[in-house]
């Protein structure tokens, strides 16, 4: 993790004073103060705070067992999003029923630290600036991947427990608005 | 003996006939395996799945998975060889399934959106392979429990009891009188409760008709979106891809492709079932946009992802995370 650390000296770029990494962490975790949101999001512009945010979140993914990323990804992920920083700004997502809600508290695992750079970078956003701070509040341990509701649907099809209960089982399909806590 | 060569005659014929035929052959099936094993375990079931489909129902039911609650109002009718149902949830933005025979459209109002599932639950039951009737009785253990009131009925209670950690336990309230289940409950190692579908009021018996299942609407306003899935199953094909690490009393119920609204280029399903759940595989190209991976959960449905080289792994089921993630993990080329 040392070769990650940034101390908050390292991210003065023109006179601007960077956030700290454990600010960067609140933010991950939905626990920054409302008014540092902005700031700290700025301060994502900078190489030395990327390598943080990207560091915690390989820790997360490590934690949660979900990690995939090989030696070296902080470097060529910090060279390749300042080659061309516009490709990642993140699609207008399609919002289903079943995702829509899903897709806000998923925002931080799913497009981590490409949507928040892009989102900051990009003063014409205003509504996914919205959707970000609104994920700002939603703890990252508590960011779930969205389930495919198109998945759920042709699986009920198979389940013999759908034959037991006819459309009952649907209810999931449904009424599901969000995953539920993590176990 | 006669049990077993009507089972191996069942199996050989089920891969090449078709849905309806395997439908036949699996009731039959559950007919006769009684004399095997397990006589309560399938008489039990096979009365559920019957009057599941051929009496006239309304009542309220509730869902219920970890601290939520969702009502919703529940019409079933069968009228001539017609089955009609509707689910109308109670809470929240309005949302209706209404199923006629094979076809399930699903509107919600919240996002106007039409999704329709052409042939949703033709082959549900039948997908109950013999071999997997076997398998309940191996990993399970069937017992009857108490009578209770379910929603102003008598009710007889029975459980399935996993022999392993590998599957969830199950409990059922069928009305006495009708074998209808009012209530179903699925329980993790703990015996909590992990999801559970219960009626608060039902009348079993009621005077409906057709009219009660018209759509909100005959054509959708032109502001709403039609989703029609495109018709077909699964085409049975080798896939490629395999299970290595299947957790015992899981077997392969159907493998192939199938395309899927969202998803570029077709998906690889492969569905697993112990006799009493199933658990799909998915296996997709790798999509486009960053996908997050991991476990998720939806009541009684876990859910797991994982990439694989350039593919995306999805494995999803009513069986406990550990399951559901181990056969992630043991998704692989053949």
């Amino acid at each position: 993790m040392g070769q990650f650390q940034v101390g908050p000296g390292d991210a003065v770029a023109g006179g601007f004073t960077g956030p700290k990494p454990e600010e960067i962490s609140q933010l991950m975790d939905g626990e920054l103060d409302g008014g540092r949101v902005d700031e700290v999001c700025a301060g994502l512009r900078d190489a030395g705070c990327v390598a943080t945010w990207v560091c915690y979140h390989v820790i997360g993914e490590s934690l949660r067992g979900s990690a995939t990323v090989t030696s070296g990804f902080s470097e060529r992920f910090a060279h390749r999003l300042a080659a061309e920083p516009t490709v990642l700004a993140p699609q207008p997502r399609k919002t289903t029923p079943a995702a829509a809600a899903l897709a806000i508290a998923a925002t931080v695992a799913a497009i981590s630290v490409v949507g928040w750079v892009a989102l900051t970078t990009m003063p014409t956003a205003p509504t996914a600036l919205a959707t970000a701070r609104q994920a700002a509040m939603v703890r990252a341990a508590d960011a779930r991947p969205p389930i495919d509701n198109e998945y759920v649907l042709v699986h009920q099809e198979y389940s013999p427990t759908t034959a037991i209960q006819g459309v009952r089982p649907y209810l999931r399909a449904v009424a599901a608005s969000e995953p539920d806590a993590r176990p | 003996m006669r049990a077993r060569r009507t089972r191996a005659a069942a199996e050989c014929r089920c891969p090449s006939r078709r849905a309806n035929l395997r439908a036949g052959l699996a009731l039959a099936t559950l007919f006769v395996v009684p004399v095997a094993f397990g006589q309560d375990a399938a008489q039990w079931l096979q009365r559920a799945a019957t009057a599941a489909r051929t009496l006239n129902y309304v009542g309220t039911i509730a869902y219920q998975r970890v601290g939520r609650i969702e009502t919703s109002r529940l019409v079933h009718f069968s009228d001539a060889g017609n089955e009609f149902e509707k689910l109308t949830n109670l809470d929240g933005p309005a949302r209706e399934v209404i199923r006629q025979n094979d076809q399930v459209r699903c509107y919600y109002s919240d996002a106007k959106l039409v999704r329709i599932e052409p042939r949703a639950l033709h082959n549900v039951f039948p997908s109950l392979l013999p071999q997997q009737l076997a398998t309940l009785t191996e990993f399970y253990t069937f017992r009857k429990a108490e009578t209770a009131r379910v929603a102003g009925m008598e009710t007889q209670a029975f459980v399935f009891e996993p022999k392993d950690g590998m599957r969830y336990g199950h409990k059922f309230w069928a009305d006495v009188s009708t074998g209808l289940l009012l209530k179903a409950r699925l329980l993790n190692e703990k015996g909590e409760t992990v999801e559970q579908f219960a009626f608060t009021d039902i009348q079993i018996g009621a005077k409906l008709d057709r009219d009660m299942f018209r759509p909100p609407f005959a054509a959708p306003p032109p502001d709403w979106q039609v989703h029609e899935t495109p018709t077909g199953d699964v085409a049975p094909q080798d896939t490629g891809w395999m299970v290595k690490d299947l957790p015992p009393g899981f077997s392969k119920v159907i493998e192939g492709y199938r395309t899927l609204r969202g998803k570029t280029g077709q998906v690889a399903h492969l569905v697993f079932s112990d006799g009493l759940v199933a658990v799909s595989v998915f296996v997709e190209a790798t999509p486009a946009t960053p996908q997050a991976v991991g476990p998720s959960q939806l009541g009684g449905l876990n859910v797991y992802s994982r990439p694989l080289n350039e593919y995306l792994v999805t494995v999803l089921g009513e069986a406990p995370g550990a399951t559901v993630r181990q056969i992630a993990y043991s998704v692989s080329r053949r």
